[in-house]
């Protein structure tokens, strides 16, 4: 009976307690009672933790910040320099599609020579349409070589230096074009206008032009080659009593963002001038 | 000899801006003339004196580029030269009110000379067309830009030669 004794006894009561209370802890019995008294403890040991963190990181944080200040400024430095690689390479990519459309053109028209060239400036004078490119003399510019861009016709060499030159474009009020409509098969004069709008003139009144007609320079004048492009008929006016009809055209060039042309080298304007009688 | 080195300088940076800036900003069909501008703005300093030398020069050499006949780019200067000559004597007190004078009379001057020599020559333009679509946005955009010019006109000829004050 030795075994009964009060500290066996005891021991088995609380193995007994304990065993109750795990299995009625797995029985799902105790969760609120652990709810109230567990989740206080972890709200607080949270709280203690965030604090020891940031306590932590307040001790340690000196020599952190100063490398990362340092990294942060050589990644500044190496972001500039990307930035302005990045920009020199759009530069770059820019003048390549030009030179590539430009060197398109050349190659689908095989039979002229060209000098290629920058666009550097613009005339002054508000009331003309000119503009003048790096090329000049030196290069074999010469007066009255046609100028086109991979779209189109430009205009023409109006006066030269050695190392530039002015172009007249195709929208200058005082320019004129012979041309030749493809779908109506008839010929006209391109003129240009003060604000740069250009129109035909001169088309009989018993041709029917077609909206967005094909507009090609004839040749006849001897002062542009035949068959390049110069834009589409827009529309067409017919005024009574006058004796030709006339059309605005869309030019196919966008004169404003002209950043490179091609000068045909080879085609030498022929000047019918002293051919025109006097009055 | 310094004042003739600055004009010569100021000259070259605004014919480049000119040409490659000012040319291709537009108001309708009109474009600022900053030279236009310069030379009003160098002409109302009083200290100085080498205004007419250089509105020479510059006409001659912008009529050189410029596809105008005539040398008229250089008689558009000298008119507005004339013109800013003529109103620092009468409105010296508000120089910045005789600059907007200058410009706005210059302009007009200018490009009524312009359209007047295209038209001997034969340009197919009407006196109406460019009033409404060259002349008066070119007058608009040449008195948005007169202020900044005069500006620095002021501040350069102000280094070259600073005025005495009389106590």
């Amino acid at each position: 009976m030795k075994f009964l004794n009060s500290k066996n006894i005891q021991t088995l009561i609380i193995i007994a307690a304990v065993a109750g209370l795990l299995f009625l802890a797995l029985s799902g019995y105790l969760t609120p009672v652990f709810n109230l008294s567990v989740n206080p403890l972890i709200s607080f040991q949270s709280w203690l933790s965030v604090r020891y963190l940031s306590a932590r990181d307040f001790m340690t944080t000196p020599g952190d910040v100063t490398v990362l200040r340092e990294q942060n400024a050589l990644l500044e430095s190496q972001l500039t320099q990307l930035q302005t690689q990045l920009i020199v390479m759009e530069e770059r990519l820019g003048e390549a599609q030009v030179c590539f459309a430009l060197l398109d053109f050349g190659r689908t028209n095989p039979q002229y020579n060209y000098i290629a060239a920058t666009v550097i400036g613009r005339e002054i004078s508000p009331f003309l349409q000119y503009i003048i490119i790096d090329r000049g003399s030196n290069h074999g510019v010469m007066y009255g070589m046609p100028v086109v861009t991979q779209q189109g016709l430009v205009g023409r060499v109006d006066a030269v230096i050695a190392g530039a030159a002015r172009v007249k474009l195709i929208t200058d009020s005082t320019s004129v074009v012979n041309i030749r409509l493809q779908s109506a098969g008839i010929e006209a004069q391109l003129v240009g206008s003060l604000t740069g709008d250009v129109s035909l003139d001169m088309i009989p009144l018993d041709t029917v032009v077609e909206l967005g007609d094909v507009v090609l320079t004839s040749g006849l004048g001897g002062n542009f080659p035949p068959n390049i492009f110069v834009g589409q008929v827009l529309s067409t006016q017919r005024r009574e009593n006058a004796l030709f009809q006339t059309a605005s055209v869309q030019p196919i060039v966008d004169f404003e963002s002209i950043n490179a042309v091609l000068v045909i080298s080879d085609f030498e304007a022929v000047d019918i001038t002293p051919l025109i009688p006097g009055p | 000899m310094l004042s003739h080195l600055v004009s010569a300088l100021a000259f070259v940076v605004f014919f480049i801006l000119q040409t490659t800036i000012f040319s291709q900003t537009r108001l309708v069909s009109g474009t600022a003339d900053i030279i236009l501008l310069f030379l009003a703005a160098w002409s109302l300093q009083e200290q100085v004196k080498n205004s007419w030398v250089w509105t020479v020069i510059s006409g001659v050499l912008v009529s050189l580029v410029s596809a105008m006949p005539f040398f008229t780019p250089l008689i558009g200067y000298l008119g507005v030269v004339g013109i800013s000559k003529g109103l620092q004597r009468r409105v010296w007190r508000t120089p910045l009110l005789a600059m907007l004078i200058v410009v706005l009379v210059g302009t007009f001057f200018q490009q009524t000379v312009y359209v007047l020599a295209l038209i001997i020559t034969g340009a197919p333009i009407s006196w109406l067309e460019s009033l409404d679509r060259v002349i008066l946005p070119s007058a608009l955009l040449n008195l948005i830009f007169s202020l900044p010019i005069y500006a620095i006109a002021k501040d350069l000829a102000g280094r070259i030669s600073p005025q005495e004050v009389e106590v």
